[in-house]
């Protein structure tokens, strides 16, 4: 006997593993639906991880999910003519990030009274009632998250506060949110002495990298950074070292959670601290609900809060955070 | 994990029979056993990262996945020997086949408790079956034919160890990694919902080790009912018993006793590179979980082809000259993956697989050349070292936690290092007759 029965023989044996392995998947069924997704724009890391998570789920849930988004941050047209598309194409539930919170509106109600079920993901609509639900971080906390780690870090390097705020602009919610959230957590107001500068950066690199020049050149003592986001974090950091600054010397915290900044900022101590956001929980949640709406469930309804969490590679004693690899595996973006 | 035979230079001969008559379906059954075991062993390389994930916890405390997988192996070498030398090997493979597939039940009722350390002693217990089921197979496999196609057929099966081993890890990667709970929806659960992923997500654990376990009983039966008997079960634990003063000539013989540590260092860098690929990727790359396994399987594919073409080399190159380039190679991959936090990292650590593909079998040889009479006891050390295994992963895992994934590649890379002066050791010294050895100028 021999080498010519042998190999049969392993044929028939690997026939088995496969079979073995072959025990996996099988799907249950439901009726498909169609659902709409609709972003501010198409490249935006952040989005991109938002489409990527709704289409994963969709295929998990029988939901034909339909995308869009417009040409850029504000380009309002695009989502109006989306809107109109998707209804027209049997959507009976969208997901929108509203580029312009109030001139969306209009658009949103005829879609409802089409009978389509409407939620606002990451970004709320003014007024907030113009969709069934909201789906996104809390701001508020988020900024709570790094005013509490940048005044316990204050304490531990015996460091009297010096702050310069890096805010987003004028009358936007997202930034007035994260502005006092970061306020509370420090246990300060504004108007308070510890707060020697503020600037409106836009979340902008190069005007945050202006805006902190000035203010270094008004207070050369700067010693703590809030930031409205990473980019603005970015820029900050680059003044700071144009003014021949220490960044060990410097506390500079952020919000928002991307890999680039998770990677380069907040791993190698360049960002001391960040809040991150999570845009999947935004895109799973979010669908999962509309579809179960559709499908005869509960409708969703109120905000719900998609999580944050506060990353660190410097972690202070009495706050809790995640270290910089719960960072990098949870981040969005490349 | 591999036996040494497979890299033995195998010598020229006349064409044999590469099994006796009647024990064809054994032999299957034998090679089933052979990719058995290196389904389990890397499915717990798999398993380390998940378990950190579904228990949130160190990654110190993940690694002792691999203490009780390589412990089991340490500690039931010695028992096997002794089944397999009182009651033959059938009985050795079947106590292993049992232990093991107990081991992969015991996975339900530590599923039911939720309790990490249920999960370890059902481990143990699986690697301690498998431990025996190895001692047992490869002696069975040489008994099952003529002495002369004996290296022949060992090869043979154990070509499937490295089938079975990238199995484990496709099961890892199609079954478990793409369905885990993902951490950043854990942050928004309530702990009801947190415990229902717990138990959702170490259900998919249970699958495999499950599926591992009724192959496992359906080996069992095949060979329990099955009369096997070879024509001299010769162990060969009974041709020679350990002679007194054995331990001691192996002592001082500096081949053999570097070649035990050097050995030690190799499976515990090997161990350590498959055990913390995943995490590297994941925690350092960012490589999503349903993505994080394939990188492992590549590692393994890569440790494949290369154990062929440097079976190919060593016919050319002086097998410790191989060794030293090898292991200097790895070295510097364990600096890449430490220092470029990137894609380019994390390709280093695959790349790790590449030059550990020749180290195992080649230090087994160089360590027990010129043994005579003491290498079947010598043999035993060797298999041993497999302790490298338990112990090295259990230390990358402190170093990850203190200092991150990354820089805790310096273990692999100390690991790795100690190969390279083993095989600069062999080069610059000359053995002596009867196993002694003479250090060049130094008499």
């Amino acid at each position: 006997m021999t080498r010519g029965r042998v190999l049969p023989a392993l044929v028939a044996l690997g026939g088995g593993v496969a079979l073995f392995l072959g025990v996996a998947a099988c799907g249950g069924g439901e009726d498909e639906i169609t659902l709409g997704l609709i972003t501010k724009e198409e490249e935006n890391p952040f989005f991109v991880t938002m489409r990527e998570v709704a289409e994963d789920v969709a295929g998990d849930n029988d939901v034909k999910l339909l995308t869009a988004a417009g040409k850029s941050d504000v380009d309002n047209a695009s989502q109006v003519a989306a809107l109109a598309d998707m209804t027209r194409e049997g959507a009976k539930g969208i997901m929108i990030v509203p580029a312009r919170s109030r001139a969306i509106v209009p658009a949103i109600e005829r879609t409802r009274a089409a009978g389509v079920i409407v939620v606002a993901l990451d970004t709320p609509t003014q007024p907030e009632s113009a969709v069934e639900a909201l789906y996104a971080t809390n701001n508020r906390r988020a900024g709570n998250l790094i005013g509490g780690y940048a005044k316990a870090k204050a304490e531990e390097e015996a460091i009297e506060p010096r702050i310069a705020m890096l805010d987003l602009a004028p009358g936007i919610s997202v930034g007035e949110l994260r502005h006092d959230g970061f306020l509370t957590g420090f246990g300060i107001q504004d108007g308070d002495p510890e707060i020697v500068g503020q600037a409106y950066a836009e979340g902008d690199e190069d005007k945050a990298r202006a805006a902190m020049a000035r203010l270094l050149d008004e207070d050369p003592g700067i010693n703590i950074v809030y930031t409205i986001n990473e980019p603005t974090a970015f820029g900050a950091i680059d003044a700071l070292e144009d003014a021949g600054r220490d960044e060990d010397e410097v506390i500079i915290v952020s919000i928002d959670g991307s890999c680039d900044a998770i990677k380069d900022g907040v791993r190698p101590g360049k960002i001391d601290a960040t809040s991150q956001q999570y845009p999947e929980n935004m895109a799973r949640e979010g669908l999962e609900a509309v579809a179960g709406a559709v499908r005869g469930g509960p409708s969703p309804s109120g905000f719900l809060d998609t999580g944050v969490e506060l990353i660190t590679s410097d972690p202070v004693e009495g706050v809790e955070s995640e270290d910089a690899a719960f960072g990098v595996r949870n981040c969005w973006g490349d | 994990m591999e036996a040494a035979a497979s890299a033995v230079p195998e010598p020229r001969r006349t064409k044999a029979r590469l099994v006796y008559p009647g024990l064809v379906i054994p032999f299957v059954l034998l090679i089933a056993c052979f990719a058995a075991w290196g389904t389990a062993a890397n499915l717990t390389d798999v398993v380390v990262g998940v378990f950190r994930s579904i228990f949130d916890m160190s990654n110190t405390q993940s690694a002792l996945v691999q203490v009780a997988y390589y412990g089991a192996y340490f500690t039931l070498a010695i028992p096997a020997a002794m089944i397999n030398r009182r009651f033959g090997y059938k009985v050795g493979v079947l106590s292993g086949l049992g232990l093991a597939a107990l081991g992969g039940l015991l996975f339900v009722p530590a599923g039911e408790v939720l309790e990490y350390g249920a999960f370890l002693a059902a481990l143990f217990v699986l690697a301690a079956g498998m431990s025996i089921l190895e001692t047992s197979a490869n002696p069975f496999v040489i008994a099952m034919g003529p002495e002369e196609s004996a290296t022949q057929r060992l090869n043979l099966a154990q070509a499937f160890n490295p089938v079975g081993a990238n199995i484990g890890v496709l099961l890892g990667a199609v079954l478990i990694l793409p369905e885990l709970t993902s951490e950043a929806s854990k942050t928004i659960m309530s702990p009801a919902e947190l415990q229902q992923s717990q138990e959702d997500d170490l259900a998919l654990v249970l699958g495999p080790y499950l599926g591992i376990a009724a192959v496992l009983i359906l080996i069992w039966l095949l060979i329990a009912f099955r009369k096997i008997s070879t024509p001299r079960e010769r162990s060969q634990e009974s041709e020679g018993e350990a002679r007194s003063g054995a331990l001691r000539r192996l002592w001082r013989n500096r081949h053999y006793r570097y070649g035990v540590a050097a050995q030690f260092f190799n499976v515990g860098a090997q161990v350590c590179a498959w055990t913390f690929t995943i995490l590297y990727a994941r925690d350092i790359v960012g490589v999503p979980a349903e993505d994080s396994g394939w990188y492992l399987q590549a590692s393994l594919i890569l440790f494949l082809v290369a154990r062929f073409v440097m079976t190919w080399l060593l016919g050319i190159f002086r097998p410790t000259g191989l060794l030293f380039l090898m292991a200097s190679l790895g070295v510097g991959f364990c600096l890449v993956a430490m220092f470029s936090l990137n894609m380019v990292g994390l390709i280093a650590v695959v790349c790790i697989s590449l030059s550990l593909s020749l180290m195992f079998p080649t230090i087994y040889g160089v360590a027990l050349r010129g043994l005579g009479e003491d290498t079947k006891f010598g043999a035993a050390g060797l298999v041993m070292a497999i302790l490298g295994g338990a112990l090295m992963p259990l230390v990358q895992g402190k170093v990850m936690d203190e200092v991150g994934a990354a820089l805790a590649f310096v273990v692999p890379g100390i690991g790795l290092a100690f190969v390279a002066c083993y095989a600069l050791f062999d080069l610059r010294t000359r053995r002596g007759g009867g196993g002694e050895l003479a250090a060049e100028g130094a008499h």
